[in-house]
């Protein structure tokens, strides 16, 4: 999950280099924190949240395989 | 670059099994040398096929930022063929993260009025329904996270469509079918109809399919994501 919120996040921003993802595990659950350089904010979380929203889409297909439930948070830098 | 050099992968078919090879070194066909160690065969109905191997080896690198690997956003597509690449490796990309095991075909639709083709990805495989959801949700955002993607490294907007084992081309049927119903509807009873939420490209399939309907008009009303189309007659 976490490989694949770094693959969509550096794919979109204007430096991939910034990019990071921490994974925080507790039993079931798995929480994403990705950050992002400032001036990227906008390009992952989208207008209304729509590309953060449609991440979070995604990582519940991989959470499911696996049994886990997880959440994606966008850490303002 | 990588330190890796040569790299064997196994599919169900040698193009399968080049592109995900292609799509896991984050290289260009034309980076690599394709040396197909087993064909495979398919087998009778599915049972006994043999899984195609290939080996692809990275060309010595010119000097040059060129071909580096897949983390850096490829360079703006020139050539129609760089567009359906990045297209490929995108889907592989994401699919192969979400762990789910599937093949992909890309190809050119027709142009729209502006000329524009767009790029249509074809998923199949089996119990693929994880990517389709409810309503679709699964698939419109695998579709907007691709088209954003594919676009960011085109340098340019690109419309890219994807379907799953034919689902948009069945739900357009029944989308068609169940406007005409409703327009009866609206028709008999001279009360407007309102059909179930649904999302831009489908409330679009509803207005055209309705838009030389002698007895009704379509209009959109509500917020996203709970937008919906009302059949009005005249």
């Amino acid at each position: 999950m976490k490989a694949l919120t770094e693959y969509i996040a550096r794919s979109l921003v204007d430096h991939p280099e910034d990019v990071a993802v921490d994974e925080i595990r507790h039993s079931g659950r798995v929480t994403l924190e990705l950050h992002v350089a400032k001036d990227d904010m906008g390009r992952v979380i989208g207008k209304g949240g729509r590309v953060a929203n449609a991440i979070r889409t995604l990582l519940r297909v991989a959470a499911e395989r696996d049994g886990s439930q997880v959440t994606l948070d966008v850490v303002e830098p | 670059m990588n330190e890796r050099t040569t790299l064997e992968k196994i599919a169900a078919s040698v193009d399968e099994a080049v592109a995900d090879g292609l799509a896991e070194l984050g290289l260009p066909a034309e980076a690599v040398d394709v040396e197909v160690l087993d064909s495979g065969s398919r087998g009778l109905l599915g049972i006994g096929g043999r899984q195609a191997r290939v080996r692809l080896t990275i060309k010595p690198q010119p000097a040059g930022p060129d071909a580096g690997p897949a983390a850096e956003p490829l360079p703006a597509a020139e050539a129609d063929d760089d567009l359906l690449r990045i297209a490929r490796q995108t889907v592989t990309e994401l699919l192969d993260k979400m762990k789910v095991p599937a093949f992909v075909d890309i190809r050119y639709g027709s142009a729209d009025e502006e000329g524009s083709r767009p790029v249509l990805v074809d998923i199949h495989g089996d119990d693929l329904g994880v990517l389709i959801g409810r309503r679709a949700e699964i698939l419109n955002a695998l579709q907007y996270i691709v088209n954003l993607i594919v676009s960011k490294q085109a340098g340019h907007w690109v419309q890219v469509t994807i379907d799953v084992e034919g689902y948009r081309a069945r739900r357009e049927r029944q989308l068609r079918q169940m406007a005409q119903r409703m327009a009866d509807q609206a028709v008999k009873t001279g009360h407007r109809q309102s059909l179930e939420p649904m999302p831009a490209n489908e409330r679009r399939l509803i207005h055209i399919e309705l838009r030389d309907h002698p007895d009704v008009t379509t209009q959109s009303v509500g917020d996203e994501p709970a937008r919906k189309v009302t059949i009005v007659p005249k």
